[in-house]
């Protein structure tokens, strides 16, 4: 425990292949469990994603149906009650925090591809991130067996 | 010799009170970790929502949930408020980062002091062993 230096300055100034096994599998360790968060994060991106496109089409749908057009409006995930289409020219968007917008159809649809935009840069820039750490995940684990393997070696 | 395993006692119950103290820094550095993510979170979103309403022009309408209700509320009125609650989340984080600096430095100064504390305790033990 004593020759530990603490959590992230463990492998900061001392090249991997000198480092022993404990410090090697514990580093490891924490490489992998960032990289399973960047894998998690880079999930949540998608589904938010999928979300905003299935937005933006139902937009596009209800852009071309008539006013007054019968529908059905769900109350509660069961409960669906009649009712008739009011001016589809006018929508409220949720920006967040609790606030809504009164957008028209067009400057709506543009809101969706605004914000799938954004999501999808930010889904480039987060696998960079995560592809980078995994090559260091990778390369450590391979130089933890090699050290394991010597070690075996060295005993036998 | 009755002097020394009393002195090894005493350095070892001060070494268990290092030890909880120093992870109750940690408890609280998480704590700090976990309410920071948690404000960025929010200071994200208030951002998003200023840069929306920057784009809109003055006669769009704006609407704010409260509770169940969806109140109509004036631009320059939800403008001024997000920008309060950026400057808010702003200033908390702030202090925050100052805590959790301050955390780790008790927190190092502690591992130092328990190392020695051990280091000590080692010396002792071996010195006893070789009299």
């Amino acid at each position: 425990m004593a020759s530990y230096k603490g959590g992230g300055g463990g492998g900061g100034g001392i090249p991997l292949e000198r480092m022993s096994v404990e410090q090697l599998r514990a580093l490891k360790e924490q490489a992998d469990l960032e990289v399973n968060l960047l894998q998690d994060s880079l999930t949540n991106i998608r589904t938010a994603t999928n979300r905003l496109e299935i937005a933006s089409s139902a937009l596009n749908d209800l852009s071309l149906r008539p006013q007054a057009s019968k529908m059905l409006v769900p109350l509660t995930a069961s409960l669906y009650v009649p009712g008739t289409l009011d001016d589809s020219q006018k929508v409220l968007v949720d920006v967040g925090t609790g606030y809504f917008i009164e957008k028209t159809m067009a400057e709506g649809k543009d809101y969706c591809e605004r914000k799938i935009n954004l999501l999808k840069s930010n889904f480039d820039q987060l696998v960079e991130v995560a592809s980078k750490k995994k090559n260091v995940a990778d390369e450590m684990a391979v130089i933890l067996q090699a050290k394991m393997k010597q070690l075996a070696s060295t005993s036998s | 010799m009755s002097s020394l395993t009393s002195a090894v006692r005493d350095l070892q119950r001060d070494l268990e009170n290092k030890t909880n103290d120093l992870s109750k820094l940690q408890k609280d550095i998480a704590k700090n970790h976990q309410v920071r993510k948690k404000y960025t979170v929010q200071l994200g979103e208030n951002e998003l929502v200023l840069k929306e309403l920057d784009l809109l022009n003055e006669d769009a309408n704006v609407y704010k949930l409260i509770g169940p209700v969806l109140v109509k509320q004036d631009l320059a009125e939800a403008n001024s408020n997000v920008r309060k609650r950026i400057e808010y989340i702003s200033a908390e984080l702030k202090r925050l980062d100052a805590t959790v600096q301050d955390l780790e430095e008790k927190q190092n100064s502690k591992k130092d002091a328990i190392l020695k504390l051990q280091q000590r305790i080692q010396s002792i033990q071996t010195t006893k062993g070789k009299a």
